[in-house]
């Protein structure tokens, strides 16, 4: 379905898109029963990396992606972005804006817009293209990600597979610094998932943009990870993080690769643990 | 590839089932005479295939019985790849087509089935000679197609593919499909399934429930009703004894009146309300003034303001208007309100993340997804229009149902009372209906969304 990729370098060539969290804290207050969500949480994310943040559901990793993406206040810390400060205690909610896109959980492409209305929202919108303009980009951008033939469709005439490719590419359209996708795959089935994440690699190797990328799949993580960040359940934190020293660009034979099953034991423990800590709290998804 | 087996077949039996196949009825007899003459009456056993995909495309088939499945080929984005037809349809319409003489779709009979095979060249020729009737006939074709695939593109080649024969285009209209004969093909489709019989054996209960109680039981509480052959006798008298049937000009006239204060209501309801219910979902402070007042005032039925509105209004028409808007806005402006609430906030922090502005916001992502609120909302507030209506126009006016229905009690006339009652709801249920005709059009991503079936 994919043509083979071209090799790339593993090395980022990208020089934008570094993100840097610093001494991070997060405390939800509703009414009395204050819960500490991020406890002094920091990560460094370098320009043109895929990081993968790992974590039971409910663990707070979502977040910090809205803390990144500026749809919710921060406590104490800072964020910041290529050396620009997106929120800090003094300010603690980022702005949102198409530098940092985000790719909902739950797909959140307009179901009252044509796929192609869709993808070519944010440049619209924005006013750097006029809607014809737009359009004409969205097309090609499209093709590109092999998905012609659906543009006069609304989304919800299309599969939930596809959803989640034009929702990426209508986040690339907008030329961001960082993607930050906040478990696009969890309701996809094993299978239109393991396409979707060649689909993903491929389209990474093409843009080379920043992703923070969020997910309680270890083997996801490690297959599409330059970095994974293992997180502690609430209060959240990074427990341990793994460089993945596997080359890319990587296909689907990587996950029989013998390297791939070593660091998938070496990191399952520590998996696990925080799973079983999650249970036993009995946090809600979400 | 297939078996075809000829029977015994008269010109006139291959007219009969031309006749019952929708986009054939009603041409002349002579040109179906004509196509029959050119037509073979096939039948096949089952599991025989009639044509594949990539067959080339000579023929096209009536189906007079059985039972055959149409599976249209992968790549050709249909609304639904395989669908079962049976007596009536028409299969194999790539043989009309112009530049499409490949098959798109594996036709195999699921029982014995009987088919009319008719030369797809030979039929065209036909067409061109009885440039009315083959309009017609190309017209319903291509709103079958349609019908069959959802992807415009898709639907924009095949109109162009149908307007290409030039010499079927008299006027150079009409060869998209018009909607009448959508609505008879959906009226037929109506016709052939178990629920207007359903709806009319509804109605027969109601009616006999009212004959027996009221003429034969004569049941103590039905002592003073009108009876139903009293009321339908006065209904289309031509001399009512009451002065009111559906052949006098009062009557029209009441109707009229209603409907003209009903339409001003709604209007008046709907561009006022339906932008206060936005602003009521959009904005907290907005809503934090107004809401409790709003909260406050929605309970009181219209009833209760008829003394007010007498005061305040110097015409009792636009007395009768107020009281009438009142309870109209009150619906569409809450289920605005209920439509903005209920979009997913994952919508607007995306349109935030694209770079839309709060009014980008506002026009892209909350206006069209509080839209199905709003149109359930408007559906609601035209229904409740017309129980207001008729509120204030039992206490002032001179003209319309309500006025009718109380006069009629005033000066005992009680066929016309009920005459009065059927009427309005008659009135009222086609309003209902064309406000979710429009809202139907207006959302159609929702529409085509549900029929699919899409989580």
């Amino acid at each position: 379905m994919f043509t083979r990729l071209m090799p790339v370098p593993v090395t980022a060539s990208r020089s934008s898109g570094a993100i840097s969290i610093d001494q991070v804290v997060k405390v939800y207050d509703s009414g009395g029963a204050a819960v500490l969500a991020v406890d002094h949480c920091s990560l460094e994310i370098e320009a043109g990396e895929i990081c993968m943040i790992v974590g039971p559901s409910g663990c707070g990793k979502t977040t910090l992606l809205n803390a990144i993406a500026g749809f919710h206040e921060i406590t104490s810390g800072r964020i910041l972005l290529d050396g620009a400060v997106l929120c800090s205690t003094e300010r603690p909610k980022a702005e949102p804006g198409s530098d940092r896109i985000v790719v909902f959980q739950n797909g959140a492409l307009f179901p009252w817009k044509t796929n192609l209305d869709n993808v070519a929202f944010g440049p619209v919108v924005q006013g750097q293209l006029s809607p014809r303009q737009a359009r004409q980009k969205a097309r090609s951008m499209m093709a590109d990600a092999g998905l012609s033939g659906v543009e006069l469709n609304y989304p919800g005439e299309v599969s939930s597979g596809m959803r989640r490719r034009i929702e990426i590419v209508r986040a690339l359209m907008n030329d961001p610094k960082v993607l930050l996708l906040d478990e696009p795959y969890r309701a996809l089935d094993s299978l239109t998932k393991s396409v979707m994440h060649e689909a993903l690699l491929e389209i990474y190797y093409r843009n080379k943009v920043t992703i923070f990328f969020i997910t309680h799949d270890l083997e996801e993580a490690i297959f599409l990870g330059h970095k994974v960040v293992i997180m502690t359940t609430r209060p959240c934190k990074p427990k341990k993080t793994l460089e993945v020293d596997i080359a890319h660009p990587r296909d689907y034979s990587v996950l029989t690769s013998k390297r791939f099953r070593q660091l998938i034991e070496e990191t399952n423990d520590a998996v696990h643990e925080e799973a079983l800590k999650a249970f036993s709290a009995g946090e809600k998804e979400g | 590839m297939m078996h075809l087996a000829y029977s015994d077949s008269t010109i006139e039996e291959l007219v009969a089932i031309l006749r019952r196949s929708f986009p054939f009825q009603g041409l002349p007899y002579d040109l179906l005479r004509s196509i029959s003459a050119v037509s073979r009456r096939i039948a096949l056993e089952e599991r025989a295939t009639i044509y594949r995909v990539g067959d080339a495309a000579d023929d096209l088939f009536v189906v007079a019985s059985g039972k055959i499945e149409h599976a249209l080929g992968p790549s050709s984005s249909a609304t639904r790849l395989v669908k079962v037809v049976g007596a009536g349809d028409v299969i194999g319409w790539t043989a009309v087509l112009e530049n499409q003489r490949k098959r798109l779709a594996t036709a195999t009979c699921l029982e014995r089935s009987e088919l009319v095979r008719i030369n797809g060249n030979e039929l065209l020729k036909l067409l061109e000679a009885d440039k009315p009737a083959g309009d017609a006939l190309m017209s319903r074709l291509a709103s079958k197609i349609i019908d069959d695939f959802t992807v415009p593109e898709w639907v924009v080649q095949v109109r162009e593919v149908m307007a290409a024969p030039e010499a079927l285009r008299p006027t150079g209209a009409g060869l998209t499909p018009n909607g009448m004969d959508r609505t008879l093909l959906r009226l037929s489709l109506w016709l052939r399934n178990p629920r207007p019989y359903l709806m009319l054996l509804g109605f027969a209960l109601l009616l006999g429930f009212w004959y027996l109680s009221v003429e034969v039981w004569k049941l103590p509480r039905f002592r003073e009703m009108p009876s139903v052959t009293a009321v339908i006798k006065e209904w289309i008298s031509r001399r009512p004894t009451y002065g009111l049937s559906i052949y006098t000009e009062e009557y029209y006239k009441h109707i009229w009146v209603s409907t003209w204060r009903v339409m001003q209501a709604f209007f008046l309801a709907t561009v006022i309300g339906v932008p206060f219910g936005l602003m009521l979902g959009w904005s907290r402070k907005f809503k934090q003034y107004v809401f409790p007042v709003f909260e406050l005032l929605r309970p009181i039925p219209a009833l209760a303001w008829v003394p007010l509105a007498i005061v305040m209004f110097v015409s009792s028409e636009s007395a009768v208007i107020y009281l009438t808007f009142l309870t109209s806005f009150f619906a569409t402006a809450l289920n605005t309100m209920l439509g903005v609430q209920s979009i997913d906030e994952s919508y607007i922090r995306a349109a935030y993340c694209l770079g839309a502005d709060r009014r980008q916001v506002f026009r892209h992502v909350i206006v069209p997804g509080a839209l199905p609120f709003v149109f359930t909302g408007l559906q609601i507030s035209m229904g409740v229009s017309w129980f207001s209506l008729v509120a204030a126009e039992m206490v002032s006016g001179q003209y319309g149902l309500g006025f009718v229905i109380n006069t009629s009690y005033t000066m005992v006339r009680y066929p016309t009372i009920v005459i009065g009652m059927i009427t309005l709801g008659i009135v009222g249920y086609s309003t209902s209906a064309l406000v979710r005709i429009a809202g139907n059009y207006l959302m159609r991503w929702r529409t085509r969304e549900l029929a699919l079936g899409a989580q």
